[in-house]
């Protein structure tokens, strides 16, 4: 057995927030779901405690968002860096990562990327967070809290296009956001991903450690540009 | 009571009696196209003073317009102020009827209910502007109740125990709640954004503004476009669509009113209203101002407020009115996101020794 080296992926303040944004919106669409289908869903008690609950979790995610939102713009300064996608993601990086979920996966070749700490997301995860926090999340969030208030913001309201509209939205982004939660939870089941969620260390071999081969990395290097060079690179790694 | 006044009441109940029969006859001579206000020649003589402001104490000024307009113009103000002396008026009481003598069967359910106690039907019920619930509109109903029961405490006294306690019962006509029926319907009336742009503050559309909105055509022409007396649900997109500064807010409404005012425990429970399936929100109007200060009733076509967006945009009810269509769409966006897990998760599945066999070589 090679040697580990730990990285801290995922600082305790995203922790907290992942996981009360996560339970926060399993509860939203659980409840939402019966305020919908009343008739065919009974998960709370009753119809109301269904609303208090909706309520008082769309109220926390929303605070929990905005944290997040404070946290990595102002605190850590990395919010466009980790979620924006570049160039080199977009020519390149999203087709080999899609080729890596669909082909290389299924053959047993290890993921073309590799997170570290300012680089934490492969260019499908980047795009698919950058929809959903940047789009899906203050959408639902401003629809919510506009159907929280409809009589103190009616003009607001009217301005939206009218209840019914304002309601059409926040339903189908909440099943957007169902169906990221699926693929996303899914997702983190391929990899180690679930560990530096809860403890914040990711353990990485000795040997793939990035810092290890800066003279093969390509500068600017988020460990591979090009994925057959990668292997290569791990090759000429192991023969050295 | 003395023996005199007990005669005078009999004698009154049956001069009642005898003007209800007439009622009914004249209702008749109406429906053979007679208006009430061709009939009420005997309320000239009182309206000679009473209809004009200068004559009669403010108190005692009745609008003569919109009291030939009422059902109770054709009785003929005799008819419950029996016997005016002809010293009149010279400060003495005149005699006035009492609404049981010809309301018995609401008289009996109101004593029954828990408002009895509280006031007598004047307190909601002016005689001289009595109205059917036909020509009301459900926002008027709580100007009724507005009369004594303050809004904002009633806001802060249901928001105990009911949600959003505001906007209910700014939607809801109070009698919805207080009173059991059988059936509702979705009564809409028009509001207006203050200062005609588009966002300004809301109010009921009063008759004077729709008529210059109007332009001379009936009011009704705004929203019932082809004048069948029926609004299609393309007539109503098109009146949303195209007037910028109306609106159509909507109200659940009993179809008929009762008057044992009563507490439902039922109305506790937010699925008396918030279920969808018993064919509630099928049935609605639009309640039209006309000249007079009563309303024009408009059926609408079926399914108006559960229209996805363009029929009813501002009226939407939490789990009943929820469209079919978005429904099916929203399924269809949480199938997208089940492709993942299970068409990948299948593939895994068959390729896992494949990573098996890797993880050895390394
Ligand atoms: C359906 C019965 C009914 C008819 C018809 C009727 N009244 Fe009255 N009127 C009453 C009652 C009942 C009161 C007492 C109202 C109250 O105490 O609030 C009253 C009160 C009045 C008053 C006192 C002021 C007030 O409003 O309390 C005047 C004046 C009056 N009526 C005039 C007339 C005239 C004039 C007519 C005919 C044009 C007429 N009424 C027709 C039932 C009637
Ligand atoms: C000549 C003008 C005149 C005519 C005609 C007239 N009234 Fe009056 N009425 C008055 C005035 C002035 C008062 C207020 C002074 C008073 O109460 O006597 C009054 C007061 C009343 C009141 C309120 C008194 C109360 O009991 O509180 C009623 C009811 C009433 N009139 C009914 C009638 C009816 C019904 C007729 C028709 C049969 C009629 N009046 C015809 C001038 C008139
Ligand atoms: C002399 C008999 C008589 C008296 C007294 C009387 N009403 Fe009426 N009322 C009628 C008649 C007749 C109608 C019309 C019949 C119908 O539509 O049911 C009517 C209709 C009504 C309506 C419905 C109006 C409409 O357009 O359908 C109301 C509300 C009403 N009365 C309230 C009262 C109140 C409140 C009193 C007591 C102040 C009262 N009435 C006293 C005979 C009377
Ligand atoms: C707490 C308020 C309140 C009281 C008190 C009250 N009513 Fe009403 N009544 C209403 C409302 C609201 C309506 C429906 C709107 C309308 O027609 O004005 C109505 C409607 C009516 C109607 C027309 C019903 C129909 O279906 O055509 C009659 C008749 C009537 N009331 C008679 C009476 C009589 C008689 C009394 C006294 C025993 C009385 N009301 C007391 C609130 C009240
Ligand atoms: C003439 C004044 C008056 C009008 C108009 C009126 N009410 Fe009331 N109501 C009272 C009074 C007085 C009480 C008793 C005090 C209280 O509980 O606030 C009362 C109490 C009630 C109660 C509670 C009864 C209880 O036992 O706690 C209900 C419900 C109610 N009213 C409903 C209505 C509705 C619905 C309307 C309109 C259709 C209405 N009221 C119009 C005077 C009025
Ligand atoms: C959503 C249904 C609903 C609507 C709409 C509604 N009520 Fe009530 N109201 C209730 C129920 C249920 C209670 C009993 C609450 C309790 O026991 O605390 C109640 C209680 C009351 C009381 C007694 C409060 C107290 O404890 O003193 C009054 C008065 C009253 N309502 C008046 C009104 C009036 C006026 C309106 C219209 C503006 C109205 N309500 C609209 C359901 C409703
Ligand atoms: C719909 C609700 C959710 C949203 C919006 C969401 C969003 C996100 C985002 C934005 C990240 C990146 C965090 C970062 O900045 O470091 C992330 C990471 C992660 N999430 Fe979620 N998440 C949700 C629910 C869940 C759930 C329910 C689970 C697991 C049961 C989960 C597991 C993970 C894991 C393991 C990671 C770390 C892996 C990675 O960085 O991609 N998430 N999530």
């Amino acid at each position: 057995m090679s040697e580990k080296t730990r990285i801290y992926l995922q600082p305790w303040p995203i922790r907290i927030w992942h996981w009360i944004n996560a339970s926060g919106i399993i509860i939203l669409i659980l409840s939402g779901a019966q305020i919908r289908f009343p008739e065919t869903l009974s998960i709370f008690s009753s119809y109301k405690s269904a609303i208090e609950v909706h309520n008082t979790a769309g109220i926390i995610v929303s605070i929990s968002f905005s944290f997040w939102f404070f946290y990595y713009k102002m605190v850590k300064n990395t919010l466009d860096k980790l979620y924006i996608p570049d160039e080199e993601d977009i020519k390149h990086g999203l087709v080999r990562q899609l080729l890596y979920y669909c082909f290389w996966y299924f053959l047993g070749r290890p993921s073309p990327y590799h997170a570290t700490p300012d680089h934490k997301f492969n260019p499908m995860q980047k795009s698919a967070y950058l929809a959903v926090m940047f789009v899906l999340m203050p959408l639902v969030g401003l629809t919510g809290i506009l159907l929280l208030n409809v009589t103190p913001l009616r003009v607001l309201v009217l301005m939206w296009g009218g209840i019914k509209f304002i309601v059409a939205l926040h339903f189908l982004l909440a099943c957007s956001l169902l169906a990221f939660l699926c693929t996303h939870v899914y997702l983190a089941t391929l990899g180690d991903y679930i560990k530096p969620m809860l403890i914040g260390w990711e353990e990485v071999e000795e040997h793939e450690e990035p810092e290890k081969a800066p003279e093969v990395a390509i500068p600017g290097y988020r460990p591979v540009r090009h994925y057959p060079e990668y292997e290569q690179m791990l090759l000429e790694q192991r023969h050295n | 009571m003395k023996p005199a006044d007990l005669q005078k009441m009999s004698l009154l109940a049956k001069l009642a009696l005898c003007a209800w029969a007439l009622a009914g006859l004249i209702a008749q001579a109406s429906a053979w196209g007679f208006s009430y206000g061709d009939q009420t020649g005997n309320n000239q003589a009182c309206l000679s003073c009473h209809g004009k402001t200068g004559e009669v104490p403010k108190g005692t000024f009745i609008d003569p317009q919109r009291f030939t307009q009422t059902a109770h113009a054709s009785l003929g103000c005799e008819a419950c102020h029996a016997t005016v002396p002809a010293t009149h008026p010279d400060g003495n009481k005149v005699p006035k009827a009492d609404c049981r003598d010809c309301h018995s069967g609401i008289s009996e359910e109101y004593a029954k209910g828990l408002h009895a106690a509280k006031t007598a039907c004047n307190g909601c019920h002016n005689p001289h502007l009595v109205q059917n619930p036909k020509d009301v509109s459900g926002q008027e109903i709580n100007m009724i109740c507005s009369n004594c029961h303050n809004g904002l405490e009633m806001t802060a006294k249901h928001g105990e125990w009911l949600p959003q306690s505001e906007l209910h019962l700014r939607m809801l006509p109070c009698i919805t709640c207080h009173t059991g029926a059988k059936d509702y319907y979705i009564s809409m009336y028009i509001v207006k954004s203050k200062g005609d742009s588009r966002f300004g503050k809301q109010e009921v559309a009063e008759y004077a503004d729709l008529k210059a909105i109007a332009g001379g055509r009936p009011i009704v022409s705004l929203i019932d476009t082809n004048r069948d007396n029926y609004v299609s649900l393309e007539e109503l997109r098109v009146f949303n669509r195209t007037q910028k500064s109306l609106h159509l807010y909507g109200m659940m409404t009993p179809s008929t009113v009762s008057h044992k005012f009563e507490i439902l425990d039922s109305r506790r429970n937010c699925s008396f209203c918030h279920t969808s399936g018993s064919g509630l929100m099928q049935t609605s109007f639009i309640a039209v101002p006309e000249a007079d200060g009563t309303f024009l009733r408009v059926p609408v076509e079926k399914g108006a407020v559960l229209d996805a967006l363009y029929a009813a945009p501002d009226f939407y009810m939490m789990g009943s009115t929820k469209n079919a269509k978005l429904n099916q769409i929203g399924l269809a966006i949480i199938c997208c996101g089940l492709i993942m897990p299970v068409g990948h998760g299948f593939v895994r599945f068959l390729t896992r020794k494949n990573r098996k066999e890797k993880e050895h070589q390394s």
